[in-house]
């Protein structure tokens, strides 16, 4: 299909045992820009919200100011740009603009000093409200949120927002410096909003992180990418996951009886999107059997496409040869055994929060496992240092906690750990 | 399905035991032309952290590197764009051979070494690879996809 996007749907197994009990199937959804998409045809509608409490002062203001100051230099004369910058009290540093007046930006923003505390959300609404001036569809619509500390009692001011804005189209990437500050919270925010999260170690990487961010907006290729899939009678949706730009269980809202749907944003044009669906089928007899349909819908506003969908019917063989059955995907493969390690972080995190530390300690254990069996030998020994902490402490630490929170997030991209 | 390391009962069909991550069942890894439902003819490529693609040509033999003509090398995949001199990408890094459907990456004795999934390659020594792997030459990893 010319200027289409090219969907692929894969399942793990092509052909599967027919046994008289129900078993679980594995789909991948991969989708990717088509050869004549342009990519950067869309123009952005970027709002820049970001933490200047005092902790922030020194290295952290220097290198963001300069990371602030790329993008300017980055985005075209005709993306729209807002700074808004926040502590206990909020400024509107550049109202919604066109990025015309970069001299005029940088040196507005070489004056900002670092003071007070920390309250994200009256800088998140009004960082909103300046991308809602320029809200348009065809616009990447974006906010880039940063903060290096705790917030102050408003984590479900803050979560509302984020939900309005996913609502809207409005994207959130939210970015956190440092160790102290929230990882539930800011992961929180980019997964409501169809967002992304980073974890900046060293202020040096900040540059990096907005560097991606603004040639990731510049690549989209494709708008609200919606996924259906329709399974046939008596094939149930269990679990959906997203996998780009980190991984996030989508299950809770997407699954609804036999049918799943997601919204998934915009489509990064270089780097695809994908979704992982498991569901389980019913005892059948030998034969083709057909598990449902994939539908993805999307809008390509700069060719006037609006509303295009790819249907691909998914089909799995049955049969009473075991040695037939034993040929799996490697890509999906890979891609569940990935999600599993997720799973793992994930319920020893809850685990552990609950103070249930046997728990938490056999979980991790089994995540340093799969990690390692995935080559990711530094995750798989920061899971081993937690185990450790447990041990010492009865808790985990907080750089440990968010190693694993983002490193098993982001194990479906490649070196993320560039961003240290 | 019981998982043999923590003999937990998992649905038939599970690839990995949900309670403790364990691979279930002994898989051989197979891909022919009815194991895509595809829109589009699936070829394989490369891709980069920064969201570069490059797609590995559809030849027996693809020779990756970094192009110097005044050693008059030039490979089929020239990894210098990418940062290959900085990231320790030899002239002649490593080579993949496809045969059908199979391909493999073999090593060709270079300065900083070629890694599948962070496990380093013995040179000269071509190993499988398959789409979702993570090779590296030198220090410049790459994912690769069906594309």
């Amino acid at each position: 299909m010319k200027n289409g996007l090219n969907v692929r749907c894969i399942l793990s197994k092509d052909t599967v045992l027919a046994t008289d009990t129900e078993q679980a199937v594995y789909a991948l959804v991969d989708i990717k820009a088509g050869s004549g998409t342009a990519s950067g045809s869309m123009p952005a509608n970027f709002s820049l919200v970001l933490d200047r409490s005092g902790s922030m002062d020194g290295e952290k203001m220097e290198n963001l100011k300069e990371a602030v100051g790329y993008v300017v230099d980055h985005l075209s004369d005709n993306d729209l740009v807002s700074v808004t910058i926040f502590d206990d009290q909020v400024e509107t540093l550049i109202p919604s603009q066109l990025a015309q007046n970069r001299h005029e930006i940088k040196a507005k923003l070489a004056n900002v000093i670092a003071r007070g505390g920390t309250q994200v959300s009256d800088g998140l609404k009004a960082g909103l409200a300046e991308v809602r001036k320029g809200l348009a569809k065809d616009r990447v619509n974006r906010i880039l949120l940063l903060t290096d500390g705790q917030t102050w009692d408003d984590e479900d001011a803050c979560l509302k927002l984020s939900e309005e804005a996913g609502k809207q189209g409005i994207a959130i990437t939210s970015i956190g410096i440092g160790d102290e500050w929230n990882e539930k919270l800011l992961l929180q925010l980019a997964e409501q909003s169809r967002g992304n999260s980073h974890w900046i170690q060293n202020p040096i990487s900040i540059l990096d992180v907005f560097q991606q961010e603004v040639e990731g907006m510049q690549a989209v290729a494709a708008m609200n990418l919606r996924v259906t899939a329709r399974m046939s009678r008596g094939v149930k949706p269990y679990k959906v996951y997203v996998t780009a730009p980190m991984i996030v269980d989508v299950s809770s809202k997407a699954v609804n009886n036999s049918t799943v749907m997601t919204e998934l944003g915009s489509l990064d044009g270089k780097k695809g999107q994908s979704l992982l669906i498991e569901a389980r089928i019913p005892a059948q007899k030998t034969g083709q059997f057909r598990i449902g349909q994939v539908e993805v819908t999307y809008d390509i506003p700069s060719q006037g496409i609006t509303g295009r969908t790819v249907k691909t019917d998914l089909f799995v063989a049955l049969t009473k040869d075991a040695a037939a059955a034993t040929k799996v995907n490697a890509e999906v493969m890979n891609l569940v055994e990935k999600v599993s390690a997720f799973k793992l972080q994930t319920r020893a995190l809850t685990e552990a929060a609950a103070g249930n530390i046997a728990a938490a300690t056999q979980k991790l254990q089994s995540a340093a496992t799969v990690l390692l069996n995935l080559g990711e030998e530094d995750l798989a020994e920061a899971a081993e240092r937690e185990i450790l902490s447990l041990k010492r402490t009865g808790a985990l630490t907080s750089a440990g906690t968010k190693k694993l929170e983002y490193g098993t997030r982001k194990l479906t991209q490649v070196m993320t750990q560039a961003i240290k | 399905m019981k998982c043999t390391a923590c003999q937990m009962e998992n649905i038939d069909g599970a690839l990995f035991c949900e309670e403790c991550g364990a691979k279930l069942e002994a898989v051989t890894f197979g891909k022919d032309a009815a194991d895509e439902m595809s829109n589009e003819i699936a070829t394989l490529m490369l891709t980069s952290s920064d969201g570069s693609m490059l797609e590995i040509p559809a030849k027996d033999e693809v020779v990756i590197g970094r192009e110097d003509p005044i050693s008059d090398v030039f490979p089929d995949l020239d990894l210098t764009e990418l940062g290959g001199m900085d990231k320790g990408v030899s002239r002649k890094h490593a080579v993949i051979h496809r045969s059908g459907p199979n391909y493999t990456v073999e090593d060709m004795g270079s300065t900083n070494g070629t890694y599948i999934n962070k496990k380093k390659l013995r040179p000269h020594t071509p190993q499988t690879i398959k789409p979702g792997d993570e090779l590296r030459f030198g220090k410049l990893a790459l994912m690769l996809q069906a594309a």
